[in-house]
């Protein structure tokens, strides 16, 4: 009797240790490890489903679409999911533009995610999945993508930039705003049944993506399709190495159109060579030539080493200093600041620069911009070359006054005759208007008063005179409207020092109304092949400009101001004569 | 003794068996509601699941019909049809313009606007008076 309830005793004992030990093994599972078992669970059935964001549009200053997405899929390949390669080829490669055979060798895997193409359009994508429904089949999947299109192709192609496969932005305002543009990613957890549809009741955490900002720039594309046309006209017409244009507010510095040649499409970027890819009005420099005498000229009067009353003795047209003969292309006697800027005197000007203290003259030039990044929000800008005074020779003083022995950059120019046509104020460039919808517009500061509103305004007067007949730039003339500005001709840099022989680089910078300016422009057209004798600032780049300021100021409406024309434009049969 | 145990095994609480049965019955139907239930959110979901696929797929379709209307309607294109004779530009002089505003100056931020882009040149209460120049 005893010898049973023992063996009882012991079965009972052993039936408690059993479950206990159950009992453990499940508090372990349930309790202990749930946070490591949930995880474990949640990787075989729950993916991370990303949402792709919305690159931002890029719009000019008029709400015009200048960059925007075409929604597109990427069909991929689930090998686990599919038991006849060649019955699902043959009823998808249709749609996506591929032999049937290319597509059943790339079906015929058991990788689980494998890409099959890119870039198929919604419609095809769509029609395809119906017809693997249709028959049956599965084991192709979509995943949302876009592609971003430009829709004016080359047209403001530098500004705007591209982005590579991946939508990342690789130049231009694609690259420099592209942060804003791109967005956030957003993603979601869920899980999917054994045909990898996804099971909404076991939807997770989610977050929704923050679609990219819209980016509204300054550029007005009625002035910049204008730009566009004349830029290319000059470039078809002379085949210069490069031609560059550019157009802006002298009040607010916005930039309202900007145009280089070479240039690409940005839709097929990876068809454009190198040269075609430089945004010349920001990363070449350039001598600026005599529109650099702008600088010298304010910079005197501004500190009172001349007045509007001086006259200069410009050496009848031969100046010898330094060891060296600075000549003026025609011979002057004594010239008013206002006759130098006229007639575009090297001797004057250099003159005038001799009078200034070295370090006082260097400020100027650097108050002016010269020598520094302007910060427009572009990439691959460059600062120029001013060099400072302690690297002067006896010489550089001159050749800076007129324009040598300093580089600038087209857009640092612009930004010098906006400052002389809006009162002295130098304007940092804005390109861009406003980042998104509750994003306004910014308030126009500008970098610095560089000289007085009265120097500035002395000068604009007197560069009215450069169009003039007896100016450099009669053909700069805009009809009904009064023009002010200044030539440059300046001779190209040989890559092994001096320069080259009947290679010029020429310019005008100008803008209009002269009294109150509402536009400054710039056409610099590079080593165009047409002679020596027709190379001048005068004859290619200012007739270019009055193109483009009088398609510009209709297009703006602007009220024409016959009597001052009629004061500027003298003897409209001598037009051409005489320019420099 | 026999006839003891038949005493006591026959009684059958009916009011007990009731209640159990009725205990079941609810518990029953207590699960197959939630059965239901559970098949219903399955259906919403999946319903839920191709409604949003549609909707994504006509948001794609209206993105893409955008940028094709973008692109035929650019300034690029218009320049392109305008070369091939498709469509023509008639110049108008400026005597043949009626202007419903003055000429534009720039405003005080300094923005030039065209004569259709001023918000002022829209009739209205708030309109300044017109002048038409012939």
């Amino acid at each position: 009797m005893k010898g049973i309830g023992g063996r009882i005793g012991f079965v009972c004992a052993l039936m408690v240790l059993i479950f206990t030990g159950f009992a453990w093994r499940l508090i372990n599972l349930q309790v202990l490890q749930h946070d490591y078992f949930s995880l474990k669970a949640a990787e075989k059935h729950s993916i991370r489903l990303a949402i792709p964001a919305r690159r931002g549009r890029i719009l000019d200053r008029n709400g015009e679409e200048l960059a925007v997405n075409i929604p597109v899929r990427t069909v991929t390949a689930d090998g686990t999911h599919i038991h006849d390669a060649a019955a699902l080829a043959a009823v998808a490669a249709p749609f996506l533009e591929m032999t049937v055979p290319e597509l059943t060798q790339k079906l015929s895997t058991k990788r689980p995610y494998v890409v099959i193409r890119k870039t198929v359009s919604e419609e095809n994508a769509q029609a395809m999945i119906r017809a693997m429904e249709k028959a049956g089949l599965r084991g192709l999947y979509l995943e949302e993508d876009a592609v971003r299109s430009y829709p004016n192709g080359e047209m403001l192609c530098h500004v705007l930039g591209f982005v590579d496969h991946t939508g990342r932005g690789i130049d231009g305002i694609e690259k420099m705003l592209d942060e804003e543009l791109g967005g956030q990613e957003g993603f979601r957890m869920i899980e999917h049944d054994r045909k990898g549809r996804e099971i909404v009741v076991y939807r997770g955490q989610e977050q929704l993506p923050e679609q990219g900002a819209d980016i509204r720039l300054s550029i007005d594309m009625g002035l910049q399709a204008i730009v566009e046309k004349e830029v290319e006209a000059t470039y078809k017409e002379l085949h210069p190495v490069g031609a560059t244009a550019i157009l802006a507010d002298p009040i607010t510095g916005e930039i309202l159109a900007m145009a280089c040649r070479p240039n690409f499409d940005p839709n097929h970027f990876n068809q454009a060579k190198p040269e075609q890819l430089r945004n010349r009005a920001i990363t070449d420099m350039y001598e600026p030539g005599s529109t650099f005498k702008i600088v010298v000229a304010t910079a005197a009067l501004n500190e009172g080493i001349v007045d509007e009353k001086s006259r200069i003795y410009c050496e009848n047209g031969s100046f010898s200093y330094g060891g060296k003969v600075l000549k003026d292309h025609h011979g002057n006697g004594d010239l008013s600041v206002s006759e130098i800027l006229m007639k575009s005197s090297n001797i004057g000007s250099a003159k005038m620069a001799l009078r200034m203290h070295d370090n006082s003259y260097y400020d100027y030039v650097r108050r002016y911009g010269f020598g520094e990044k302007t910060g427009v929000p572009l990439h691959g800008e460059i600062s120029g070359l001013v060099n400072p005074p302690h690297r002067w020779d006896m010489l550089t003083k001159t050749r800076m006054a007129m324009g040598q022995s300093v580089a600038v950059t087209p857009i640092q120019m612009v930004m010098a005759m906006s400052t002389v046509a809006n009162g002295g104020k130098l304007m940092k460039p804005r390109l861009v208007l406003s980042k998104g919808e509750g994003n306004g517009q910014q308030e126009v500061v500008p970098v610095r008063e560089v000289v007085s509103a009265k120097t500035a305004g002395f000068v604009a007067a007197a560069l009215q005179r450069v169009v003039s007949d007896q100016g450099t730039a009669p053909l700069a003339r805009v009809e009904g409207y009064a023009v002010a500005g200044k030539t440059g001709t300046a001779q190209k840099i040989s890559p092994r020092g001096g320069y080259l022989d009947g290679r010029y680089i020429v310019s005008f910078a100008g803008f209009l109304p002269a009294d109150k300016p509402k536009l400054t422009g710039l056409v610099i057209v590079d080593d165009a092949p047409i002679g020596s004798s027709a190379n001048y600032g005068g004859l290619v780049a200012a007739p270019v400009f009055s193109k483009i300021a009088s398609r510009a100021v209709r297009y703006l409406d602007l009220q024409p101001e016959s009597a001052v024309v009629m004061a500027q434009s003298g003897n409209a049969s001598t037009a051409g004569a005489g320019t420099h | 003794m026999n006839k003891n145990r038949r005493r006591t095994t026959n009684s059958l609480e009916v009011n007990v068996v009731a209640r159990v049965i009725i205990g079941a019955f609810l518990v029953g139907m207590a699960a197959l509601f939630f059965v239901y239930l559970k098949n219903q959110q399955h259906a919403v979901g999946n319903q839920a699941r191709v409604t949003e696929a549609a909707l994504r797929e006509a948001q794609a379709k209206n993105e893409g019909l955008k940028a094709r209307i973008t692109a035929m309607t650019s300034r690029g294109a218009l320049q392109r049809r305008l070369d091939e004779g498709y469509i023509k530009l008639d110049t108008i002089r400026d005597t043949a313009i009626a202007r419903i505003t003055p000429a534009v100056t720039a405003e005080e931020d300094g923005v030039l606007r065209t004569a259709s882009r001023d918000p002022a040149s829209r009739f209205g209460p708030g309109a300044p008076q017109r002048t038409i120049n012939r």
